[in-house]
């Protein structure tokens, strides 16, 4: 066993939660708001539907081999080279996918608080941080992650109330303007974010609880999917579709709007405070994920020799990113598709195949 | 043992940058924005001038010591550029301080800019992070520059009389992102508020007494008509009023001077205290109807006429005579937005929007012409709730 430590449920349902949230409320309504205009939350609901959905197939494979990961039972299921194939692109994914959440934080903080510094700086604080914790084991993240996720939370439903002033509904309307293919258009990148929840299979055989798995993984998907759905409401109410869509944060600019009897104003360092505390456990998942896997892959008795040299290939992948406009354009339009080859394509395919050759214990 | 001396001395080392502290901006080292104008010269370039506040001066006011009325609040700067950055960047050389635009509080435009086009003025602002989504966009009757170099009597500088006008919402105020969501949208053009320089009233103090008032003062004077981003016109105080009825924005303050019943040459003045304003839009494929239902209510607060108007009937009446007068505002400003200008400024096709979807999508591209041709039904509900502190004229003899 390459972990020896234990979450609970409660701990789980947090880091789920971290894994998706904290770039996804900045960055989704943007995006969204871009293929839907005034309806982007319908979207949204329609994503968290099929986040759902991808959870349960997440959680039916895992519940299948218990005790193991992702990375061991694609061996178990497909056979030594393919499942070897399989574990090597996942590998690949959680790197590319952790890169890119490190070039939208170190672009938020570029664009909004710290103009004057490179970004290189933002990846290698990021990941050095980052690497300490995975290094220190599942159990300092996930502590790390109760402890400020609920911080987070509070702080978004406090700004969100905030802005409320500001909030018009004739914004939202008419509904269903456009009909509903672009609603299914725009629920696309939420999906792909809250299929970022994939990554659960390689928590799952860590729950001290497996049976309660199932109600985790719903249940941390309803949570980010309703604060998705409030960032994507606040931002439209406040700015209409039209500016919605131009912002690149538009949650952020609703938050700058805050203005409370000239007083209780620029409240935005809240945000950033959010960004960055969340943005770090979410930049830690993906980083235990690779490195866990990767170990696995190797077959190594200890994951700690791997920290340090995926730290330096996720830094590297990071500065490849051109530019924002490169970042925000690959998030949109080709971020869904494949995504979604990791997040749903391969883990039916490796459900089918178990299912087909009776792979994998008694269905719990 | 050497792990633990390692540890001690990142920490150590730590402890430095971590406090930010090279990279710290002290306010005596900032120049601090508090109103941006923006005008066209001449020779086709853009022209950007700041108002920017002199600490001491603001310090000063609360230590009471006296003598602080007398330092100058602010000063004026203006420097050219080929954009707004370049003109920034420009300024930077004649300013000692870094240029902070945080607490900028007005964006205002001048007339041959305006005409020009305002996107090529506001992207600048938005693009960057240090000015407001919530700064007040106005527009210069003449240059942007005269009027910030003007004084105010009252505020310490004409950027903060100008906003703290503009906040009150007398008039149509609008803020820069709110000016953008209009610009945005096919079923509205936009408005600004219309600023001019005007003398002001006299200023008093000990040896004043007989110094001619030659001060210039920053006055609010309706709004600016846009087609896109581009200046058309104007509405003056009194069309802005049928604006703010029709807009739904009309608030409190506002106040309705209507004939006394029986009397049309006297008049009674209502002070509005909240009002709503409902487009309902009707469209069968052929003809445009707009049935807008304002609701009013306020307080009657003024009477020229010596008879007692403190009766249910005479209220009634009243309630009449300030329905029609809002109606007949209204109207003014409907007649010169249809037939004058030729442009929705009040989000009519918003409305449209909002309840025909469909039909929305063929006509929003020549939405301004179909306003035009609209037919529009105001009607008004008032209300008067009090008649303030007095019932009738105290003044006069028992009849």
């Amino acid at each position: 066993m390459l972990e020896r430590g234990k979450i609970d449920s409660k701990q789980a349902v947090f880091l789920m939660i971290a894994l998706v949230l904290p770039t996804a409320v900045l960055t989704v309504p943007s995006v969204v708001a871009k293929l839907a205009s005034q309806d982007a939350w319908l979207s949204v609901i329609v994503a968290t539907l099929v986040g759902l959905l991808i959870a349960r197939l997440v959680v039916s494979l895992s519940l299948r081999f218990p005790g193991k990961t992702l990375f061991e039972y694609a061996e178990e299921i497909l056979g030594r080279v393919p499942g070897k194939v399989v574990g090597l692109l996942y590998i690949w994914w959680f790197l590319h996918t952790n890169a890119f959440i490190l070039d939208e934080f170190g672009a938020f903080l570029g664009i909004t608080i710290l103009p004057d510094t490179p970004f290189l700086v933002f990846f290698i604080a990021g990941t050095f941080v980052a690497a300490y914790a995975v290094r220190s084991g599942l159990e300092v993240l996930v502590r790390y992650n109760q402890l400020f996720l609920p911080l987070i939370l509070g702080l978004l439903c406090v700004i969100f109330i905030l802005s409320a002033k500001d909030m018009k509904v004739a914004r939202l309307l008419p509904v269903l303007d456009t009909g509903l293919v672009p609603i299914l258009k725009g629920a696309a990148v939420p999906v792909s974010w809250l299929g970022e929840n994939v990554t659960f299979a390689m928590i799952i055989p860590f729950l001290n609880r497996p049976k309660e798995a199932y109600r985790v993984a719903a249940r941390a998907v309803l949570i980010t999917g309703f604060f998705l759905l409030v960032s994507v409401l606040v931002s439209l109410a406040v700015f209409g579709p039209n500016l919605t869509r131009a912002w690149i944060f538009p949650a952020y600019n609703a938050v700058r709007v805050v203005s409370i009897a000239n007083f209780l104003e620029r409240l935005e360092a809240a945000v950033v405070a959010v960004w960055m505390l969340g943005g770090f456990a979410k930049i830690g998942v993906f980083y235990y994920a690779a490195v866990l896997g990767s170990a696995q892959l190797l077959g190594l008795k200890n994951y700690r020799p791997l920290v340090a040299p995926v730290g330096v290939i996720l830094v590297a992948l990071a500065l490849l990113c051109e530019n924002t406009v490169v970042l925000f354009d690959f998030l949109g339009r080709v971020f869904p598709p494949y995504a979604l080859v990791f997040e749903l394509g391969i883990p039916l395919v490796l459900l089918i195949v178990a299912l087909a050759g009776g792979k994998g214990g008694k269905k719990s | 043992m050497i792990k633990k001396i390692s540890v001690l001395l990142i920490l150590i080392f730590l402890t430095g940058p971590l406090g930010g502290c090279w990279d710290r901006k002290e306010l005596p080292e900032l120049a601090i924005v508090l109103g941006t104008g923006v005008d066209r010269t001449a020779d086709g370039r853009i022209r950007l001038t700041v108002q920017i506040a002199r600490p001491s001066a603001f310090v000063a006011a609360g230590g009471g010591g006296g003598g602080g009325g007398d330092v100058p609040a602010g000063l004026v700067v203006w420097a050219e550029g080929e954009t707004i950055e370049d003109a920034e960047m420009h300024l930077e050389t004649k300013v000692p301080r870094e240029v902070y635009w945080g607490h900028n509080m007005i964006l205002v435009i001048g007339e041959e800019m305006a005409r020009e086009g305002t996107r090529m003025v506001t992207n600048f602002f938005h693009r960057n992070r240090q000015p407001r989504e919530t700064i007040w966009l106005m527009v210069a009757k003449g240059e942007a520059k005269d009027f910030l170099e003007s004084h105010s009597a009252l505020e310490k500088t004409s950027a903060q009389a100008a906003s703290f006008l503009a906040r009150m919402k007398l008039g149509y105020s609008v803020s820069s992102r709110e000016f953008d969501e209009m610009l945005a949208s096919k079923g509205v053009q936009p408005v600004a508020t219309r600023v001019e320089v005007k003398r002001a009233g006299t200023t008093l103090g000990p040896g004043r007494e007989k110094q001619p008032s030659n001060q210039k003062q920053v006055e609010l004077t309706g709004v600016a008509v846009f087609r896109e981003d581009k200046l058309i016109g104007w509405l003056d105080e009194h069309e802005t009023r049928g604006l703010l009825w029709l807009k739904g924005e009309a608030r409190r303050g506002i106040i309705a001077v209507v004939p006394s019943p029986g009397e049309p040459e006297k008049e009674v003045s209502i002070k509005i205290r909240r009002a709503k304003t409902k487009i309902v839009p009707q469209y069968d494929g052929e003809r445009l109807l707009f049935n807008v239902v304002i609701e009013a209510e306020g307080d009657m607060l003024e009477q020229q006429s010596r008879k007692d108007l403190a009766k249910p009937g005479k209220i009634k009446a009243l309630e009449g005579a300030m329905a029609e007068e809002i109606q007949k505002r209204a109207a003014i400003s409907l007649k010169k937005a249809q037939r004058g200008y030729g442009v929705d400024i009040f989000g009519f096709g918003d409305a449209f929007h909002r309840k025909y979807k469909k039909e929305w999508r063929k006509l929003k591209n020549r939405w301004d012409r179909e306003f035009a041709r609209a037919e529009v039904n105001i009607s008004v509900k008032t209300h008067i709730r009090t008649t303030g502190l007095l019932t009738r004229q105290p003044y006069l003899p028992e009849e």
